[in-house]
């Protein structure tokens, strides 16, 4: 079953062609593809090859413009774009797994899954206590750090994304949060008139109200906030928390490897450079033998954040050659491609400048975290264990079937 | 102790790293590093290794950009690649 990327009746897309006029690098393909995505909204899919771009387009789209938009994120992205340094810290591609279909049609057949709307899935009792299995396993590894348990919200004020840069580096899979303005005439009127058609509600714009919160797009900002503008208490701390992380990714949100709507469980350490690369090394060695235990195929490689267009190219090779974050990346056997399911981060001291949070020296604090995508965890395992808990791990099986 | 070409480059390399972060001259000063000045973060530091490789007309791999992070360091780096001279 084919899950529909974007709303109902849309005329037959047409094909465009666009070369580059320069060879796109190997290791920039990926990222040009994903980027397209969010050149025009009349782009229904893309495919980039090093001298030529193919993207399916509703046939309404002004193509000029379009090309000219996609020649500037090409440009953007990919020329002088410098190459990346590859490190693997672990390879484990190798172990033999029993599974190799695509476990989305059978996830779908087995009300296992349903998709509400793009990248927005419930997922059934099976799915949940698979990712309940990994959720206990990240809470171990906090544990193993006697890490300060919290509990932040899913909105996060617009206030503290500017502060920390994140309108610049990410606008793209920004989602925002408002409400009916607290107007008796307003509220009245999208009583009676609001609708839903094609998946989209209908009210007048000027019924909003300005937004001042957005849906959180990651859980350790909130600890940052929570510790701004004052001296360290201890001069460290570790912490571990899990929420809703929302982050938009357009027409790439097409199955359980891409959420809009996602849940993660981070466990954060703030502290001097030292403590922090040390934590982020040890939590990787305790996670390389939970992975051992239940047998998954995967590798650890340094990766970098999905910054957009504008900043992309300077962040993503900072990010890089400062070693700054390492993904888990599982084996998806069935497409013979990997998905990242997690990552080992270090921020220098970024968001110690930016939010004021001082060591006891009154030096700016190093911060990183550890960060683990529980519905993409579950659906990597799947697609290694597949959905029958009889060909599981033992330890997932007494844990989750 | 530093000779004439040494300080000409050192004032070179100063001059490029004021322009790539966009602070005055005086504060770029000869042993200045990576994080000293705000404007010196990762995108200000980009910044300057495009602006190294454009001006030298030297490529700059990943593991380099990691240890070029002081004029002093940046300037070692110049000379051992004959532009110090």
């Amino acid at each position: 079953m084919e899950i529909e990327p974007r709303s109902h009746q849309k005329p037959e897309p047409v094909l465009v062609e666009i070369e580059p006029g320069f060879t796109i690098p190997d290791f920039m393909l990926a990222e040009v593809q994903i980027k397209l995505a969010y050149a025009d909204e009349h782009i229904r899919s893309a495919s980039v090859q090093p001298e030529l771009i193919r993207l399916q387009v509703e046939a309404e789209a002004s193509q000029p413009e379009l090309i000219e938009k996609v020649q500037r994120i090409v440009e953007s992205l990919a020329k002088g774009a410098i190459r990346p340094k590859t490190q693997i810290l672990e390879d484990y591609m190798d172990r033999p797994v029993p599974y190799k279909a695509d476990p989305m049609p059978e996830l779908i057949r087995l009300a296992e899954i349903s998709q509400e709307s793009p990248g927005v899935f419930a997922l059934g009792p099976l799915v949940t206590r698979l990712a309940g299995y990994f959720e206990s396993q990240f809470l171990a590894l906090a544990d193993s750090f006697q890490a300060a348990p919290y509990r932040f919200p899913t909105l996060i004020p617009a206030r503290y994304l500017e502060r920390v840069n994140y309108f610049r580096s990410f606008p793209h899979s920004l989602t925002f949060a408002t409400h009916l303005r607290s107007d008796l005439d307003v509220i009245d009127r999208f009583s009676q008139e609001a609708a839903c058609a094609g998946g989209e509600l209908t009210a007048s714009p000027d019924s909003f109200a300005a937004v001042q919160n957005l849906l959180s797009p990651a859980v350790c900002y909130h600890l940052y906030f929570a510790l701004a503008d004052k001296p360290l208490p201890q001069g460290q701390v570790i912490a571990t928390a899990v929420g809703h992380c929302f982050r938009y990714e357009a027409i790439n949100l097409t199955s359980l490897e891409r959420l809009w709507d996602f849940t993660m469980r981070e466990v954060i350490f703030v502290g001097s450079k030292d403590f922090v690369l040390e934590n982020r090394e040890t939590a990787r060695q305790r996670m390389r033998e939970a992975f051992e235990r239940i047998g998954l195929a995967y590798r650890v490689e340094n990766a970098n954040d999905p910054f957009f267009i504008g900043e992309f190219r300077k962040q993503a090779a900072f990010q890089s050659a400062f070693q700054l974050k390492f993904e888990i990346r599982v084996s998806l056997p069935f497409n013979q491609s990997t998905l990242a399911v997690g990552s080992y981060n270090y921020h220098q001291d970024f968001f110690g400048r930016s939010l004021n949070i001082t060591l006891p020296d009154g030096s700016p604090a190093h911060t990183g975290c550890v960060a683990f995508g529980l519905e993409r965890i579950a659906f990597a395992f799947l697609a290694q264990f597949g959905l029958d808990p009889s060909g599981w791990p033992a330890e997932v099986r007494q844990a989750a079937a | 102790m530093n000779t004439p070409e040494d300080q000409n480059l050192t004032l070179q390399v100063q001059n490029l790293l004021a322009e790539a972060i966009q602070v005055p001259l005086e504060l770029v000063t000869p042993d200045l590093a990576f994080g000293d000045l705000p404007q010196w973060d990762s995108l200000g530091h980009m910044e300057v290794m495009l602006r190294l490789e454009e001006q030298f007309g030297i490529a700059i791999d990943a593991d380099r950009i990691a240890r070029l992070i002081s004029i002093p360091e940046i300037c070692h780096f110049l000379e051992e690649n004959g532009h110090g001279d």
